[in-house]
């Protein structure tokens, strides 16, 4: 459209006065041969358009970093823990030193195992293997976590898969000891 | 016309830090550690304010 206006422009000037320029061997009246450039989009991606654009992409980037910081709060804030009713498991004269105790927690049907490790150490985790669900046993004999279906075994101070498929640790219930009784107080998040 | 590229060169330096920071937002958010992400989200919130004041600042000179 510019490039039309132009040949406009020279032609005028060329039927009304006669220059130096207009001597056939100088296409346009114009000294710095610029005739040939297009001029419409010349504002789309100027300086301050890219300007705008680096501004717009900094609100892009702050509103997405938006939901992230949702989450962490809300995780900070413990909205996202559950919260399960204290309950009592065993007797401590009733278990002996490296012996374990089932029991069920936080629901009826959630199996969970409790060892005892040492005259005041505690481990319980739920004990549906991370693999395909099966029974984890406590084997005393090896020190450790046995899943019999498909020989997966976990550390029993941590609960994370130490041989076999499983790939997640299980999920530790949280004890206390009170008046001679260990409690279920809770259960750690589980892993995904 | 006198150029100055001070504000082209400021907003990429302000959207570098906006890359930086939503990166290290995820990674943290990866490994739980959520008082970190607080941190970097909020440096990359703050980031919006600082480059629209660059880029007006440019814009009132020209």
């Amino acid at each position: 459209m510019s490039g039309d206006n132009m040949n406009q422009r020279s032609t005028d000037s060329k039927d009304t006065k006669a220059s130096k320029h207009n001597n056939n061997k100088i296409p346009f009246p114009e000294n710095n041969y610029t005739h040939n450039i297009r001029k419409a989009g010349e504002r789309k991606l100027d300086r301050r358009g890219f300007m705008k654009t680096m501004v717009g992409a900094a609100g892009l980037f702050a509103v997405s970093t938006l939901p992230w910081g949702a989450i962490a709060v809300k995780e900070l804030s413990g909205l996202g823990a559950k919260s399960h009713p204290k309950r009592k498991v065993v007797n401590i004269s009733d278990l002996k030193v490296g012996e374990a105790t089932e029991f069920a927690y936080p629901g009826e049907h959630d199996a969970a195992l409790l060892v005892r490790l040492g005259e005041n150490e505690f481990k319980a985790y739920q004990n549906a293997c991370t693999h395909l669900k099966c029974p984890v046993f406590w084997s005393k004999e090896e020190g450790r976590l046995v899943c019999p279906c498909h020989h997966g075994f976990f550390d029993v101070k941590t609960g994370k898969p130490t041989a076999g498929p499983p790939q997640r640790p299980l999920p530790e219930v949280m004890l206390s000891k009170e008046q001679g009784a260990i409690f279920a107080t809770g259960v750690k998040r589980y892993e995904t | 016309m006198k150029r100055s590229y001070r504000g082209v060169i400021l907003l990429c330096f302000v959207l570098l830090l906006n890359i930086i920071c939503t990166q290290q937002v995820v990674n943290a958010f990866f490994y739980e550690k959520y008082e970190r992400v607080l941190w970097f989200a909020a440096a990359n919130i703050i980031l919006f304010p600082i480059a629209l004041w660059i880029y007006r600042r440019e814009r009132d000179v020209e």
